[in-house]
């Protein structure tokens, strides 16, 4: 299994696609944290402050310095997960786009095989991606909170609160990528109805009933996110992170063992 | 002789149609085997069941009675090219064997050597998406060989090739089986093949129609002979030739094909009806000709008549029948 996942490893890092979409979820991330820098820079100079730092009864300076705020602008990019559902789609559809399949087949004929093999290199791939964006947020918040004469080690500070949550979407969302992947080859399809869901159908259902937020993959990502606050009941009627990353995986398992199941029938002409 | 190859009652149903029916033959250990049959009469439907990637309907292949996917790593005993379109067009030549590599728990150090081996040492670091269709058939190869297989499977390898190409892959088949390897090629020609083989498994629609040695259909074409006559003077020859027992055909506005004539029974008979002779040319059956007899009408691509190849797709005509 090891060498299965060392070969799509590099199946994964000698084409332009994984790289391609690294760079987009950074620009996104990017452009996220500097929407929060703009809405905080507008609001939150006046705020009173909540005495984590001591300065009780005092307006507060213009970058974020509290606790949620720095772990809020750490973790803006979580919404970058929708790339590690995608890189985890691309994974396993882009060996039927181009026909490569043949040729996985024929080096792992057990198809089950081939798409625990992807499953891991795509989580290892999510998890890297997760780790990516980490750093680039760390590295842009933390110089825009310095130059506006705040604590970079503040910010830093706070990663050890947010990243676990992170990775642990990233790496799930992964596994639901190959998981629909697995099911749906065709690759354009594959991703329109990924981007459907998570874009349009989504926001749509839980506007309906909202009873269904917790259970969708959305709802679900924001609960497992929440990693190191455990015991903490969400505002918003969530699972607690481990009941959220359990439903998750457990999309991504579906999606896989139906797709795995399907696939060992079809014939590769 | 024990076999590399073993099909069994082999049969493949694709909704209403059946691909593949009740088909049986060995291949031999150490020899090549051409595997032939027009366009579309099911030969990639069979390879691709040999290997697994198409399931099976009815009967069984295996290799030496084991299936491909119950092989332990499969690629190091069997190698098989399938179709040069099987690449990723961004990644690089050694990037696609290193993946393949590393699947099938094969040494790293064998991507060079089949590199060298198909002569692409030097695009080694070229995107696949930049290659010739000589360049991904080579490739193609080399991925195949990437395991050091003692069994070799080739779907139509010669597709896409120039004739140095061709001439390349006989002597790197040759090659193969002079080192102990047992060959298994298809083609749809078997002119491309006929230096290269020992054995011959000819399919059509599906089915068997004949699996025996290259040497013993030699043989059988060798009977086959006949005397091709290019005349200006086609209806006095056609005329002269109503009266003697003969069977002919026309290939050409003006040219015959007479069955069984020999020059020496045909140029008397010229002589002595006076009829002017353009070319005179004494034909004896080639395996081409044994193989298209044996196929004949059964090509789903290419019907009969349209490539104008031979006489076998002009009407037959008896003796004396009107012109």
């Amino acid at each position: 299994m090891i060498a299965i996942v060392r070969s799509e490893w590099t199946k994964l890092r000698t084409t332009s696609v994984p790289w391609i979409l690294t760079g987009i979820a950074l620009v996104i991330t990017g452009l996220f944290i500097l929407l929060y820098f703009v809405l905080n820079g507008q609001t939150g100079g006046g705020q009173v402050g909540t005495g984590t730092d001591g300065s009780f009864g005092l307006p507060h300076p213009g970058y974020p310095h509290t606790v949620q705020q720095l772990r809020d602008l750490l973790g803006r990019g979580l919404g970058a997960y929708i790339f590690s559902l995608l890189l985890g789609v691309l994974i396993i559809t882009t060996e039927f786009r181009h026909k490569t399949v043949t040729t996985s087949f024929l080096a792992t004929p057990r198809r089950s095989q081939f798409v625990i093999g992807k499953m891991i290199a795509a989580a290892l791939a999510g998890a890297l991606l997760a780790c990516i964006i980490l750093v680039a947020t760390l590295l842009g918040a933390g110089i825009a909170i310095a130059v506006e004469g705040g604590s970079f080690t503040a910010l830093f500070g706070q990663l050890g609160a947010v990243a676990p949550g992170m990775i642990l979407v990233f790496v799930l969302f992964a596994l639901l990528g190959v998981g629909v992947g697995s099911l749906i080859t065709n690759q354009v399809a594959a991703i329109i109805i990924c981007l459907g869901w998570f874009l349009i159908l989504e926001s749509i259902i839980e506007a309906l009933w909202h009873w269904t937020a917790k259970w969708l993959p959305s709802g679900a990502a924001s609960a497992a996110a929440n990693v190191t606050a455990s015991g903490r009941e969400s505002t918003f009627g969530l699972f607690n992170w481990w009941q959220g990353s359990l439903l998750i995986l457990a999309y991504g398992l579906v999606f896989a063992v139906i797709g795995s199941v399907v696939l060992a029938r079809r014939d590769i002409t | 002789m024990t076999s590399a190859i073993e099909i069994r009652s082999l049969a493949k149903q694709f909704g209403s149609i059946r691909a593949v029916d009740d088909l049986s033959f060995e291949v031999a250990q150490g020899r090549v085997t051409g595997f032939l049959g027009p366009n579309g009469s099911g030969k990639t439907t069979t390879l691709r069941m040999l290997l697994g990637l198409v399931s099976v309907t009815e009967g069984t292949a295996t290799f030496g009675g084991t299936r491909y996917v119950d092989l332990d790593h499969p690629i190091r005993h069997v190698g098989a090219a399938l179709e040069a379109t099987s690449f990723h067009p961004a990644r690089r030549a050694e990037d696609h064997l290193k993946s393949v590599a590393l699947a099938g728990g094969v040494s790293l150090s064998r991507v060079d050597e089949t590199l060298e081996m198909v002569g692409l040492t030097e695009v080694a670091r070229r995107r696949v998406g930049k290659f010739s269709l000589g360049m991904r058939q080579r490739l193609q190869l080399a991925t195949a060989l990437l395991g050091d297989p003692e069994i070799l499977i080739l779907d139509e390898p010669a597709n896409g090739l120039d004739p140095q190409g061709i001439q390349w892959l006989r002597s790197f088949i040759r090659n193969q089986a002079s080192m102990g390897h047992s060959v298994l090629v298809s083609s749809h020609l078997l002119s491309e093949m006929e230096e290269t083989v020992d054995d011959v498994v000819i399919i059509s629609q599906g089915t068997l129609v004949l699996q025996t040695t290259l040497a013993d259909m030699a043989a059988q074409a060798g009977t086959g002979t006949g005397m091709r006559i290019r005349t200006p003077e086609v209806r006095r020859l056609t005329d002269a030739l109503a009266a003697v027992p003969v069977a002919w055909r026309q290939v050409a506005v003006d040219t015959l094909v007479i069955d069984g004539a020999t020059p020496e029974w045909f140029g008397p008979f010229a002589a002595h009806h006076q009829i002017v002779l353009y070319e005179l040319i004494n034909e004896r059956g080639s395996l081409e000709d044994v193989f298209l007899s044996l196929t004949q009408g059964f090509d789903a691509e290419h019907p009969p008549g349209a490539d104008g190849r031979s006489g076998q797709s002009a009407p037959f005509h008896a003796p004396g029948a009107p012109t």
